[in-house]
């Protein structure tokens, strides 16, 4: 378990970490918090023949509103994240997610941008992207771009992003009154990625939901929204009926995936002991319940 | 020791509790502990010797595959390498590795593997290099050939398979196969009333210390000595077997003990890393170290638990008086069995449990097949055995409609039947165990939790309870290792397993106690000796210096394992007191020119009988005994030292036939656990709301590091029945490598365990203390699964399976039984 040989570069800002990444190619790997690519390296599951460290490029780690937006900074600590009070009351969803992310030790290292750019099609952050419609700066040698969660996510471990291209920061909308926020999930031990996540934001008005959005993690190779689920809501005055028939309808246009198909893990490997479809759906399924009733509790539609 | 094959003839009656003693029964804060928690344990890891290599190896990729050729010179040059050897150059070098099993030359195991691969990750190659990044590079440029052959995977189907073997010069898979039948069991099942039936099915788990297996080779080529370094067991008076392996003169081997963090059984021998450590000391010259990673300790530890399928059937009256036990038995053993099926003698040694049941019939096959080979996981084979019989006696209880807590207590051996034979022949030297029941029922309120849970399934909460009564046999006779074979030419003998130890008290008083091959693994060897040794000396245990001394020159000794440690290191410290206090006796009585029969000892001295002006202290007397030779008897011999072999208290011989199989294992504790659960239906997590664990492991020595092991045994129980499971797909590849996949429990998932303690002394042993160190994981599976099947009876679910995993669970909920 130790990494195979490759040579370090310390970007000395996003820019310049950018111009190696260009300079370097494909074999380059970019480093944040390292929590996902240096266990890879370890298993010699990634090899790299470089890595470009983000780590001391400065003004990266910002947590900031600007304007409707909350900007997370490439190197923001899921940590930092997860404390921050500006990120409680402004996407709440986000701090409710990063709670779950593996064990306190790792969210000082991982970084929320880290985890984003990694694409797990399980992991919290990623759905929680989905969920907010965040929108992620590209930056590289050319410049910047920017494309919104749900076109980045392209499968398991893959973006749209290209490989010299850094993800500089991901901006998450800002809630506005009405509107309640949740993340539920179910994993085999406290700490681990989830068999399956939802996350949603709800806005009732007048007793009526005018605004949805749900997002699923564990059953697709990337996360995905639940646009059935949000259809039986939106418009609704919401009962537990109408949430139940929505979290049925949320994994009822899933494609069913065969056993081992799902990249489950941190780690792409190829054997591991995935959940199966059947109970994957099932606790996808009950986690959109959990998740849309607390959001709904938390916009006071549901009393 | 007493060879008989008289039934109790030397067994005396049941002692009380000893309640005049300074530090035994004391919660006493462990000796080793403020090194660990400051950081100043030295684990093998830790230790830098100078010129030390590196060892890396490189491991099969297949299941089962013929080597066609191996490679290794563009790794010889690669950079740092300072050797290479191959599986086939190792076996031209070196002997294999030390065997128990049936036939070991029919199944011949190697540090690492010669002609053919038996599973995913047994070694082909070890490369030793100036640092392990450099070995690990160097690994991946040693080409092999392998000609891949079908895998031999289910053990129900390789049974029965005579083509495709995991060892052709076996002729089969199944290793071992006998059927034993104790008592008349056809009777018995004719004379019932009922009998209910089960199919169990135990799977494959590991203990994952924290701290893997490793040891530190260190060969001088001047003197030919070889000493290793090594966190795994090294019984002094086995490790022969290593020194065989490695083409060196037993007394030439020295295998030195370490610290490690945890082993739960599982560092039993491990003759595969101190051999490899050793062997390439050997080549290169200079000290190796071979420190397992996880996937090292995963694949190729030599470590997995028992992989049963049973089918169990209970016989019985409708008044739910049990009359016979039926159980036949299939355990996938893996690639090897270095162990024979040593682990059903742990099994056999309460096969019946705390119960009355008067025959027994139990058929064993222990199938070979392409995985990682067992070893010894805390309980070794009991945890099972406990499980399947705790599963059939809940089966029975709902057939008869009998609460559960009842069926049992209508079971239970009565106070007065002890000493208490078993039908396999093992003697139980004591045991109380109705007030351990009720203690447990009270201190869980049990009809207040059955209250409560009615009142919370009337919510639509999934609320189940589960109990079991269940023993725990402790310290092991080595005959139920070699038990197995009547072979006419070389009668079975009883093994005594003994344990020494040496005791010192110095010039001014301070007390040694050396043990022999005695690693500490995170149980409390020198907590247990301090203490003992404190209570003959009326010394403080923190004052007491323990000393861990290698196989060479060592005492015979065996070490911890089987609950062994406590009662013979008491056993051998009392013998080894003892001398030193005779002799300390003799020479107050000479100093102070009185007779020796006039002295008592009181207070850490001697003293005429109720003088206590005239009192010697150990301090005073020692300093005669080393300064002052004038003051000594006539024929006396300066200092104070003393060793004592402490031999295993009761062992009786099997018969001929096996139809008893002697006692091996007699001090037998007992222990009631019982827990409530709620289960999710829809992600089928089981949340653990109460937890009651009481146990009689005999005389407490301590308290609180008693119940430490009570935790952490329940710990692992919890991870047994809920979560662990060492997968294997169908072609034999390993579906776990890293903590990633394989489910420990975490502190957040283990609950809060309330304890309580009852105390029947053993008859047999010094201060009548019974070994407690497999305490929980033999009493938490079956808890569990009862508790699940409470939850869930609206749905008709039955644990017959583990781990019960969330995703089982809900598969069972919804009728597709596993």
């Amino acid at each position: 378990m130790k990494p195979p040989p490759f040579s370090y570069h310390r970007g000395r800002t996003v820019e310049h970490a950018a111009e190696l990444l260009r300079e370097l190619g494909p074999s380059a790997r970019l480093l944040a918090g390292g929590q996902s690519l240096l266990p890879m390296l370890n298993l010699r599951l990634a090899e790299p023949a470089h890595l470009v460290d983000l780590g001391s490029a400065p003004g990266l780690d910002v947590i900031r509103r600007d304007g409707d937006m909350l900007v997370v900074g490439a190197t923001a600590r899921q940590a930092a994240v997860e404390h921050s009070s500006d990120v409680r009351a402004l996407v709440p969803l986000l701090a409710e997610a990063v709670e779950h992310v593996a064990h306190p030790p790792i969210r000082h290292r991982g970084t929320v941008v880290g985890s984003i750019a990694h694409a797990s099609a399980v992991a919290e952050l990623p759905c929680a992207a989905v969920a907010l419609n965040a929108q992620l700066t590209l930056l590289s040698a050319d410049g910047v771009r920017t494309v919104g969660a749900e076109e980045f996510f392209t499968g398991a471990f893959t973006t749209s992003a290209r490989a010299d291209e850094i993800v500089a920061q991901v901006a998450f909308p800002v809630t506005g009154p009405g509107t309640g926020q949740a993340w539920s999930e179910f994993s085999l031990r406290r700490g681990n990625f989830p068999v399956a996540g939802a996350g949603a934001s709800v806005t009732v008005a007048d007793g009526e939901i005018v605004d949805v959005a749900i997002a699923i993690c564990g059953v697709s190779d990337r996360p995905v929204r639940a646009r059935a689920a949000e259809a039986a809501l939106l418009g609704t005055r919401p009962g537990p009926e109408v949430v139940a028939a929505a979290a049925a309808a949320s994994i009822a246009d899933l494609a069913p995936r065969v056993d081992g198909d799902l990249a489950a893990h941190i780690l792409p490997v190829v054997a591991a002991p995935v959940p199966a479809w059947g109970y994957r759906a099932s606790v996808a399924k009950s986690q959109v319940r959990r998740a849309v009733t607390t959001a709904l509790t938390r916009a006071g539609g549901v009393r | 020791m007493s060879q008989t094959t008289d039934s109790h003839a030397d067994v005396p009656a049941p002692m009380a509790p000893h309640k005049d003693m300074k530090w035994i029964g004391k919660s006493v804060k462990r000796v080793e502990d403020p090194k660990l928690l400051r950081g100043l344990g030295r684990y093998i890891d830790d230790v830098v010797l100078p010129g030390m290599l590196h060892a890396a190896v490189l491991r099969s990729p297949h299941a089962h595959a013929r080597i066609v050729s191996v490679d290794a010179e563009r790794a010889r040059r690669a950079p740092g390498v300072v050797a290479v050897l191959t599986g086939p150059e190792a076996a031209e070098q070196f002997g294999p590795l030390p065997d128990s099993g049936p036939a070991p030359d029919k199944h011949v195991w190697r540090v690492l593997a010669a002609d053919k691969v038996h599973y995913v990750g047994e070694g082909v190659a070890v490369v030793v290099a100036e640092n392990r990044y450099q070995a690990e590079d160097a690994r991946t440029l040693i080409d092999v050939t392998y000609d891949v052959l079908e895998p031999v995977v289910d053990p129900i189907a390789a049974a029965e398979d005579t083509g495709n073997l995991v060892h052709e010069a076996l002729g089969t898979n199944v290793a071992y196969e006998r059927t034993f039948t104790f008592g008349d069991v056809a009777h018995d099942f004719a004379d019932a009333d009922l009998v209910v039936r089960d199919r169990l099915r135990w799977g494959r788990q590991t203990a994952h210390p924290l701290d893997t297996t490793a040891a530190i080779g260190d060969y001088d080529a001047g003197t030919g000595e070889m000493v290793v370094h090594t966190n795994s067991i090294s019984m002094t008076w086995l490790a022969f077997g290593a020194a065989v392996a490695l083409g060196i003169p037993s007394n030439k081997l020295d295998l030195r003990p370490y610290i490690s963090g945890g082993s739960f059984g599982s560092k039993q021998f491990c003759w595969r890393s101190t051999v490899t450590a050793a062997m390439m000391s050997k080549i290169t010259g200079r000290p190796v170290k071979y420190v397992e990673d996880r996937l090292d300790h995963q694949l190729n530890g030599d470590q997995h638990g028992s992989d049963r399928y049973y089918d169990v059937e209970l016989a019985l009256m409708r008044d739910g008086t049990f009359r016979s036990l039926k159980i036949d038995c299939v355990d996938d053993y893996g690639a090897y069995i270095q162990f024979g099926v040593g682990s059903h003698g742990n099994a056999l040694a309460q096969v019946t449990g705390p119960y009355r049941i008067t025959s027994t019939e139990y058929r064993v096959r222990a199938v070979l097949t392409n995985k990682t080979q067992q070893g010894a996981y805390r309980g070794f084979g009991a945890d099972a055995g406990n499980w399947a019989l705790e599963r059939i006696v809940d089966k029975a209880a709902a057939e008869l409609g009998l609460d559960p807590a009842d069926i049992r207590r209508r079971n239970l051996i009565p106070p007065d039947a002890f000493p208490y034979h078993i039908p396999s022949g093992n003697m139980y030297d004591s045991g109380n165990y109705e007030p351990v029941l009720d203690h447990a029922l009270q201190r869980f309120d049990y009809d207040g939790w059955r209250r409560k849970q009615e009142a919370m399934r009337a919510e639509g909460r999934k609320i189940g309870i589960g109990v079991v009564t269940a023993n725990e046999r402790s310290v092991y006779g080595a005959t139920e290792f070699w038990f197995w074979f009547d072979d006419k030419d070389v009668p079975v003998k009883t093994t005594s397993t003994p344990e020494g130890v040496s005791m010192t008290v110095d010039t001014v008083g301070a007390v040694t106690v050396t043990l022999y091959s005695t690693p500490f693994w995170g149980n409390s060897s020198d907590t247990v000796a301090a203490m003992l040794a404190a209570e003959e000396f009326d010394v403080d245990p923190a004052d007491v210096s323990v000393v861990h001394h290698g196989t060479k020159g060592g005492l015979p000794a065996a070490g911890p394992g089987g609950s062994r440690l406590t009662v013979m290191l008491a056993g051998a410290i009392t013998g080894a007191s003892k001398k030193i206090k005779d002799k300390l006796r003799r020479i107050a009585a000479h100093d102070m020119e009185v007779d020796e029969a006039d002295l008592e000892w009181v207070d850490g001295g001697y003293q005429v009988r109720g003088a206590e002006d005239s009192r010697r202290s150990i301090g005073d007397l020692a300093m005669l005994a080393y300064l002052v030779k004038t003051a000594l008897p006539d024929g006396e011999e300066s200092g104070l030292a003393a060793d004592f072999v402490y031999d295993h208290p009761h062992l009786t011989m099997p018969k001929p036939d096996r139809s008893d199989l002697g006692s091996f294992y007699p001090c037998v504790g007992h222990a009631c656990h019982l827990v409530a659960v709620e289960v999710d239906e829809e992600t089928g997590s089981v949340d653990i709301l109460d937890y009651v664990a009481v146990h009689d492991s005999g005389t407490l020595v301590n308290p609180r590091s008693y119940d430490g092991q009570i935790v952490g045994g329940t710990a692992q129980g919890v991870g047994t029945a809920l979560a662990e499971e060492m997968t294997y797909d169908a072609a034999g590849n390993p579906l776990v490598g890293t903590f990633w996949d394989y489910l420990i429990p975490t502190a957040l998932d283990v609950p809060e365990v309330n304890f309580g303690h009852e105390e029947t002394p053993s008859p047999i042993t010094a201060h009548g203390i019974k070994g407690g160190g497999e305490a929980g994981r033999l009493m938490a599976p079956g808890a569990l699964s009862a508790a699940i099947d409470d939850a869930l009876r609206d749905h008709g679910v039955r644990v017959t399976e583990l781990p019960a995993t969330p995703e089982r669970i809900v598969g069972w909920i919804q009728g597709h039984r596993g």
